[in-house]
C-alpha cells in the first residue's frame, strides 16, 4: 500500500529538472549528463548517434540503479566542439530523422491503403488470412482454451 | 543525420510488416521499444464489484477485465491522464465508465464476454449503487471529446459478429456478475495492459553474418537452424567469405501486431511524429 505510483517512473515531478550537467574536471572536453525519468529507449538511441559523430572520442551510458528512473551519459569530444553542443546537435538530428521516418511511413501507408480494402472484404477479419497464422482462432471457431 | 528508408511488405487491419533501412541498430531498437511501451491507450483500471457469485474471485475478474482491449482511436489527444486532470476522481475527460450486469436464469453454462460491457454515456444518467458513473460533472471543458474516434472505449469488436469476444468467465443458473469499470488512459510502462501491441517481431541479419549470436547445434548448424522468411531479402554469405568485423546491421525487419485498440497505422504514425 506504500508503493509509489507507477507513472513516477516516466513522468517528471513538479519542478523536477529533466537534465543535470556535471562538467568533468579531470578529463578534457568531457561531460557527464544525468537525464531523469528516461530509460534505455532514449539512452541507447542517443549514444549510438553520438558514436556516429566524428568528433566524439567517447560516448557511453549506464542506468546506475534499476529502481531509479534515470540514466547517466558520458561524452568526450576531441575538442573541436564542446560535448554539450554535440549532444544538442545529435538530438536535433534524431528529431529530424524521426520526421523523415514519418514522411516515409505516410507515403508507404497511403500507397498501401487500397490493399487493405481489397483484402478485408473477401477474406474477412483477423486470422482468416493464411499469412497471419492465427486461423484457428478465427471467426468460425468460437472454441477457446477453456472448452477442452 | 541518417536517411531512413521504409518498405511496407504487408498491411492488414491488425498488423503491419515492414523493412527499415538506413538507420543504426540503436535507433531501430528504440523504435521497437516505443511501439511496445510508449503509446497511450485506454484500459480498464478500476473495477467496483457489486455482485459476484461466479466461481472466480473478484481480483481475478478485475485482472481479466483490465486486459480487454478497448477502442482507443486518437487516445493521445482525445483523453487526459487522470493524474493531469483537474477533477477529483473521474470525469468524462479522463475516464470512460463501463458497466456489466449479467445473470444466468436458465440451465446450462453461459459465457460472460467483453460484449456484455456497456459504455456509460456522460448524459445517460445511469447510477450505480455507489453513486453516479462520473463522479465529477466535468471539470473545465476541453476539446478532448470531439477528438475521439467512433466507439471510443468500447471493447474491440463489440458490434462486429465476425470478431469473437473476449471471454471473462462462465456462469451457471443462479450465478451473476454486476460491476462498474473505470477505464483510463495510460502507457505500457505503467502496466502492460496499456500496450497497443500484442506482439512486435524484430529481426536483423538473418544469415548471422555479423556473428551477433552463436547457434548451439547437435551436428549440423545449417540443418538445425532453418532460415527465416527474411533471409530471402539478403544475399546468403559464401563459405569462403572472410568475416567482416566492421560490418553493421543495415536492414531491420519488423512486424507490429496490434490488439485492435489502435490501428497499426496509428501506432506507427504516433511513434514517428511525437516520440520522446
Amino acid at each position: 500500500m506504500n508503493a509509489i505510483n507507477r507513472y513516477e517512473l516516466f513522468v517528471l515531478e513538479d519542478g523536477e529538472k529533466p537534465v543535470e550537467i556535471i562538467e568533468d574536471t579531470k578529463i578534457p572536453n568531457a561531460v557527464t549528463i544525468k537525464i531523469f525519468k528516461q530509460d534505455h529507449t532514449l539512452a541507447s538511441m542517443v549514444r549510438s548517434e553520438l558514436l556516429a559523430t566524428p568528433c566524439v572520442l567517447f560516448a557511453g551510458y549506464k542506468v546506475p540503479h534499476p529502481l531509479e528512473p534515470a540514466f547517466v551519459l558520458k561524452i568526450q569530444t576531441d575538442g573541436s566542439q564542446p560535448p554539450v553542443q554535440v549532444l544538442e546537435n545529435v538530438c536535433t538530428s534524431l528529431i529530424a530523422t524521426f520526421s523523415k521516418l514519418a514522411d516515409q511511413f505516410k507515403r508507404e501507408f497511403s500507397a498501401r491503403e487500397l490493399d487493405i480494402q481489397v483484402e478485408e472484404d473477401p477474406y474477412g477479419p483477423v486470422g482468416t488470412n493464411s499469412t497471419s497464422g492465427a486461423g484457428v482462432w478465427g471467426a468460425g471457431n468460437r472454441r477457446d482454451y477453456l472448452d477442452f | 543525420m541518417s536517411n531512413p528508408r521504409v518498405r511496407i511488405r504487408n498491411v492488414q487491419h491488425d498488423r503491419v510488416n515492414f523493412v527499415l533501412e538506413g538507420v543504426d541498430i540503436g535507433f531501430a531498437n528504440s523504435l521497437r521499444r516505443v511501439v511496445m511501451a510508449d503509446i497511450p491507450t485506454v484500459a480498464i483500471d478500476i473495477v467496483e464489484i457489486e455482485t459476484n457469485t461466479t466461481v472466480l474471485a473478484d481480483e481475478f475478474i478485475a485482472h481479466r477485465l483490465g486486459m480487454i482491449p478497448l477502442i482507443s482511436t486518437n487516445c493521445d489527444e482525445g483523453m487526459r491522464y487522470t493524474r493531469d486532470c483537474t477533477c477529483l476522481s473521474n470525469c468524462k475527460y479522463c475516464s470512460v465508465v463501463l458497466y456489466l450486469d449479467v445473470s444466468c436464469q436458465e440451465g446450462g453454462t453461459m459465457d460472460i464476454t467483453s460484449d456484455h460491457l456497456q459504455v456509460v454515456g456522460y448524459n445517460s444518467g445511469y447510477r450505480f449503487t455507489s453513486g453516479p458513473a462520473y463522479s465529477d460533472p466535468a471539470s473545465d471543458g476541453g476539446e478532448e471529446l470531439s477528438k475521439r474516434g467512433d466507439g471510443f472505449g468500447n471493447p474491440v469488436g463489440k458490434d462486429d459478429d465476425s470478431v469473437p469476444p473476449v471471454l471473462i468467465t462462465k456462469i451457471r443458473k443462479g450465478q451473476g456478475l454486476k460491476l462498474k469499470c473505470v477505464a483510463r488512459k495510460g502507457i505500457a510502462k505503467e502496466h502492460a495492459k496499456w500496450s497497443p501491441c500484442s506482439a512486435v517481431s524484430f529481426e536483423y541479419d538473418p544469415h548471422n553474418k555479423l556473428r551477433h549470436t552463436s547457434y548451439w547445434f547437435e551436428s549440423d548448424e545449417r540443418a538445425e537452424w532453418p532460415l527465416s522468411e527474411n533471409a530471402k531479402e539478403e544475399e546468403p554469405p559464401r563459405d569462403d567469405m572472410p568475416f567482416d568485423f566492421n560490418a553493421k546491421p543495415e536492414k531491420f525487419y519488423f512486424e507490429v501486431e496490434t490488439t485492435g485498440a489502435l490501428s497499426p497505422k496509428e501506432v506507427i504514425m504516433k511513434v514517428t511524429t511525437n516520440s520522446g
